[in-house]
């Protein structure tokens, strides 16, 4: 079943966003139009200041537009308050940072506790850090991990609560590229086994080849949708 | 400006709400310090000026009667420099206005000349004329201010039993009288007791005593010994029913002021120190922080050329920009409670003029010691900021490493919640810095306990005073004393209800060196008025023999129940006897003797004599009864428990709760700047931490719970820490307060500890809703960005 035949779960038109006023304003995002689905892999592409990182605050409800609409199934985020985007955060979405974001006191079992807690239907922290292949390394804090084991127990985090949507905002970009691959390994296996739409922004263009669809943003706009009939397997990757 | 100034300007501008805790709590001990300090200079500054200008007298007697000539053989004792003789005698005062008799003690001014010592301040008016009897009184400041006298008002006295109206020609202070109270009180009574002056003939003429004198003030030369030229005097005026010559240390109105320049030298110090050392500790934890966050930016101003020197410099006028802010404030509010607490000593001490003296070198010292506070603060992250190479320093710093908390790995993790661990964990990891602050946290509970204990000391020594010790509703005094049975003439008073004996005589108290001087009351052994307490607190029934002292009176003498001491008996025939100590009695004003009533009579060998009487009124022939005790010349006194009461509250205990007012807000202060400081320095560590827990879905009120879950954590370790650490500090502080004619007891009660752990608890609160408010503005977006 082609991901593109079920209804989206967003619906993104017009979205604007502009920092500042007056001669000060910036646009960060000039007009996005696009549909995402479920059990999709979707990569944003782009250069530094291209924008990609203004679009996936948006989609993660961690910023308001200016103009446009911004829906999430029957959810306005677009007009959305502070409380309604907290729960949205904590429902809806996983979050994968370039810098971990792990929180140093507590274990690699316990930062994933940590949100499981929030939620109602999550997985054990156990099973979810077994499917990102730490079950070895449970109860390390993390400054006893790598970078790569790090990212790996803030994707388990991310997905512990089953998320519907899946943020990556540069995952491998503090990592080298083995340790870069095991993480998107991971990305890429609970897109396909949970059915979680995944987005990853980047700026390597290589990554193109592992996504459904691929945006390509410049200035604030979508320059180019290019759409991959097969995804390729990360280990096959052009590194 | 430099460059670097102006760096230091914004990036102070941006940690102000921190920075002025840091000042406000720096302040807060400078200004008591300033406030005290310069209080204790104002007060012996004006008392030695006071003294020398108008020639306060080193040694003073009092005596039955001696003739004039007998001046030329005390100025003869080798030491004595200069003698003054003259009449002071107590009369009964019939004060317009007033509906209860007045005592007044009449002095005499000298036939030819002004007083050669203990010479007289003229407020207003003039002296009497000093030639003629003209029926003319100068009256002192205290009792005619408590009564709007001025010059050309009149008042009736009875001298010698005839009752003769006066007109007042002016208003005088004497440095004799700078503390205008009945001699053995602790406390003025304005109302009742005043202080008169007039021409020498006239008064002595009034009283048989012409061509003689009842009273001798003497300066000494330069290098006399006192205690020579005393015992001088003694041997002379022994025959002259001498009562025992003094110096000024035992002088009322001296020791009584002495006491307290004492007092304020106790509050002096330990308080504004403990105030310092967290403004210290505040100072370190700000600039830690500060330097940690500008690691980078010291990194890239060495890698430019900047020296170690000049980088910590600008750190050290980073917290030095603090300390002058916390100066000036300090200095300010020192100098304006300074001159609100100078206003209100007007109250007791009488001085021409009491001006709010500034203590410089106290000012000086103060800057120094902040100024080192400062820069003993930021020493330490200074050095740690600049031993980094630069390219090191350039480089994120390496995340913490935690490990379990000591509680988890004693196996109670399963029950600790993902914050709570957070929280432990953090405690265990800086444990210095967690030590310190539960310290700073203890310290802001332990202060809030001072002042609330002096409140409630007050409160006790009220009751204690006027309802345990105390039962009548006067007392009563006879002008001479008179036989047992007068007691009769008491109870056939309008209104009395009850009356119980009493003798009063003035006696000298000796242990070994030690001596003190006072009224030995004789009371009935089982009294039910004017009772005698013991530390219980239970009443004392007077044994048949034996002498009953004040706690503190027995401390100052050395000696305890069961010693013998000598007692000397100052009127009328001169006795030495050896009595023994048989027991202490619980007081807060002044220090007293007791002794049962007969005993005492028997030891006076005067058969059965009493001074007065303690009587209940009842309350619907009060004014018949006040009538009745204004007629009655034999009366010298009446003193009304209520008014006295009144007056308690009116002076000291409004005095003392000026000041717990002045340290509660110093102490509320510190509390609440420690904690918000602390909030802050943990929302600015672990923003990130927190922007991330927000972004993965934590409401604002939860990562809320994160923050201060590791203060509460300290304040709940730090709270009973901080109630112990009060308790001493209170002890402590009334330790100093403990004085002969001051003394409050140890009050520690259990809303006095609710108030300091409430207090506290409300610090907290607030300084979480502040710091939770900070949380709003937290990037979130920040969060996601990488760190390099």
């Amino acid at each position: 079943m082609s991901p593109a035949a079920t209804s989206p779960l967003f619906r993104v038109r017009g979205l604007a966003r502009v920092y500042g006023e007056g001669l000060a304003a910036v646009s960060a995002l000039a007009g996005v139009d696009f549909d995402l689905h479920a059990r999709e892999l979707v990569v944003l592409l782009g250069a530094s200041g291209s924008g990609k990182s203004t679009l996936l605050n948006q989609l993660g409800g961690l910023d308001s537009p200016t103009h446009g609409s911004l829906q999430y199934r029957d959810w306005d985020l677009g007009h959305a308050g502070e409380a309604e985007l907290t729960q949205f955060r904590r429902n809806v979405v996983g979050f994968v940072f370039q810098a971990y974001n792990l929180i140093p006191s507590l274990t690699a079992r316990e930062n994933v506790a940590l949100i499981t807690e929030l939620c109602a239907d999550p997985m054990a922290p156990e099973e979810a850090l077994h499917l990102v292949g730490l079950s070895e390394r449970m109860d390390h804090f993390p400054a006893q991990l790598s970078g790569g084991e790090q990212q790996r127990v803030a994707i388990a985090r991310a997905i512990a609560k089953r998320p519907e949507v899946l943020l990556c905002d540069e995952p491998t970009g503090a990592l080298d590229v083995h340790t870069g691959i095991t993480v998107l390994e991971a990305i890429e296996r609970i897109n396909r086994e949970l059915g979680t739409l995944a987005v990853i922004i980047t700026h390597n263009a290589i990554l193109a080849d592992m996504a459904d669809r691929v945006f390509t943003l410049s200035d604030g706009r979508i320059i180019h949708e290019r759409v991959n009939t097969r995804r390729g397997s990360v280990r096959d990757l052009a590194w | 400006m430099g460059l670097l100034d102006r760096k230091l300007r914004r990036d102070l501008i941006a940690i102000k709400s921190q920075a002025f805790a840091v000042a406000l709590v720096m302040a807060s001990g400078l200004a008591m310090m300033i406030m005290t300090r310069s209080l204790i200079l104002s007060l012996s500054t004006t008392r030695d000026t006071y003294y020398g200008q108008h020639h306060f007298a080193q040694v003073f007697a009092r005596l039955k009667r001696a003739p004039n000539s007998v001046a030329d053989e005390l100025a003869a004792i080798p030491g004595v420099a200069t003698v003054q003789t003259g009449i002071a005698i107590q009369v009964t005062l019939d004060v317009p206005g007033l509906d209860l008799p007045a005592v007044g003690l009449l002095n005499s001014l000298p036939e030819h000349g002004e007083l050669a010592l203990n010479r007289l301040y003229l407020r207003t008016g003039r002296l009497p004329a000093s030639r003629t009897s003209r029926r003319e009184l100068a009256v002192g400041e205290a009792f005619a201010e408590a009564h709007g006298l001025k010059p050309g008002d009149t008042l009736s006295a009875v001298l010698n039993g005839t009752r003769q109206t006066f007109t007042l020609t002016g208003i005088a202070l004497s440095p004799e009288f700078v503390f205008e109270a009945p001699p053995g009180a602790a406390l003025p009574d304005n109302k009742t007791y005043g202080v008169f002056w007039m021409p020498y003939k006239e008064l002595a003429t009034a009283f048989q005593l012409y061509g003689a004198f009842n009273n001798v003030a003497i300066t000494l030369t330069p290098g006399a010994s006192e205690g020579e030229v005393i015992a001088a005097v003694d041997r002379l005026l022994a025959p002259y029913g001498g009562r025992g010559a003094y110096g000024r240390e035992n002088h009322p109105s001296h020791r009584r002021l002495d006491d307290e320049i004492r007092v304020l030298q106790g509050l002096a110090v330990a308080f504004p120190l403990v105030f310092l050392s967290v403004a210290a500790f505040m100072t370190n934890s700000v600039m830690s922080r500060q330097i940690a966050l500008q690691r980078e930016q010291i990194a890239m101003l060495k890698a430019c050329g900047f020296s170690n020197r000049q980088v910590g410099f600008h750190y050290f006028k980073f917290s030095l920009a603090i300390v002058v802010v916390g100066i000036g404030l300090g200095a300010a509010g020192g100098i304006m409670l300074g001159h609100r607490l100078v206003d209100m000593y007007h109250l007791f001490f009488r001085f021409p003029q009491l001006e709010f003296m500034l203590d410089t070198r106290v000012l000086v010292t103060a800057t120094l010691v902040s100024a080192l506070a400062a820069f003993v603060g930021v020493a330490g992250a200074v050095r740690r900021a600049v031993r980094l190479p630069p390219a090191e320093a350039m480089r994120p710093e390496a995340p913490a490493s935690y490990r379990p908390a000591l509680a988890e790995r004693m196996g109670l993790a399963p029950w600790f919640s993902a914050s709570f661990r957070m929280a432990l964990r953090n405690i265990e990891r800086r444990p210095i810095r967690s030590a310190l602050t539960t310290l700073a946290l203890a310290l802001a509970t332990g202060i809030l306990i001072v002042p609330n204990s002096f409140r409630d000391g007050i409160a006790y020594v009220i009751d204690f005073q006027w309802d345990l010790v105390q039962r009548q509703t006067v007392t009563l005094s006879l002008v001479e004393p008179g036989p047992a049975r007068a007691i009769h003439s008491f109870r056939h008073l309008p209104g009395v209800m009850a009356v119980e004996p009493f003798r009063y005589v003035p006696v000298e108290l000796r242990a070994g060196p030690a001596l003190r001087r006072l009224m030995l009351q004789g009371l009935p052994a089982h009294g039910t008025l004017s009772r005698v307490i013991d530390s219980g607190p239970r009443q004392l029934v007077l044994p048949r023999r034996g002498i009953v002292l004040s706690a503190k009176l027995a401390e100052v003498l050395r000696v305890q129940p069961g010693d013998m001491m000598v007692v000397k008996v100052l009127e009328g025939e001169e006795r030495e006897l050896q009595v023994p100590v048989v027991g202490l009695a619980e007081d807060f004003a002044g220090t007293a003797a007791y002794m049962e009533l007969s005993a005492l009579n028997r030891l006076l060998l005067e058969g059965d004599r009493i001074s007065g009487a303690h009587a209940v009124v009842a309350s619907n022939q009060w004014r018949e009864f006040l009538r009745a005790v204004k007629a009655t010349p034999q009366f010298a006194g009446c003193v009304i428990k209520a008014s006295v009461r009144e007056g308690f509250r009116q002076t000291t205990a409004e005095s003392i709760g000026l000041i717990q007012k002045i340290y509660m807000l110093f102490a509320t202060i510190v509390a609440f700047g420690i904690i918000y400081n602390s909030a802050r320095i943990s929302l600015s560590e672990r923003a990130r931490e927190l922007a991330t827990l927000r972004v993965l879905g934590f409401t604002r009120g939860e990562v809320g719970a994160v923050l201060v879950g590791e203060l509460v954590l300290l304040t709940l370790v730090a709270l009973p820490i901080g109630l112990l650490l009060g308790s001493g500090f209170a002890a402590g502080i009334i330790t100093t307060v403990n004085t002969e004619t001051v003394r409050l007891p140890l009050v520690l009660t259990p809303a006095n500890y609710a108030s300091a752990v409430l207090t506290v608890a409300a610090a907290s609160a607030l300084s979480a809703l502040l710091a939770a408010r900070k949380l709003a503005d937290i990037d979130l977006v920040s969060a996601l960005k990488a760190v390099d």
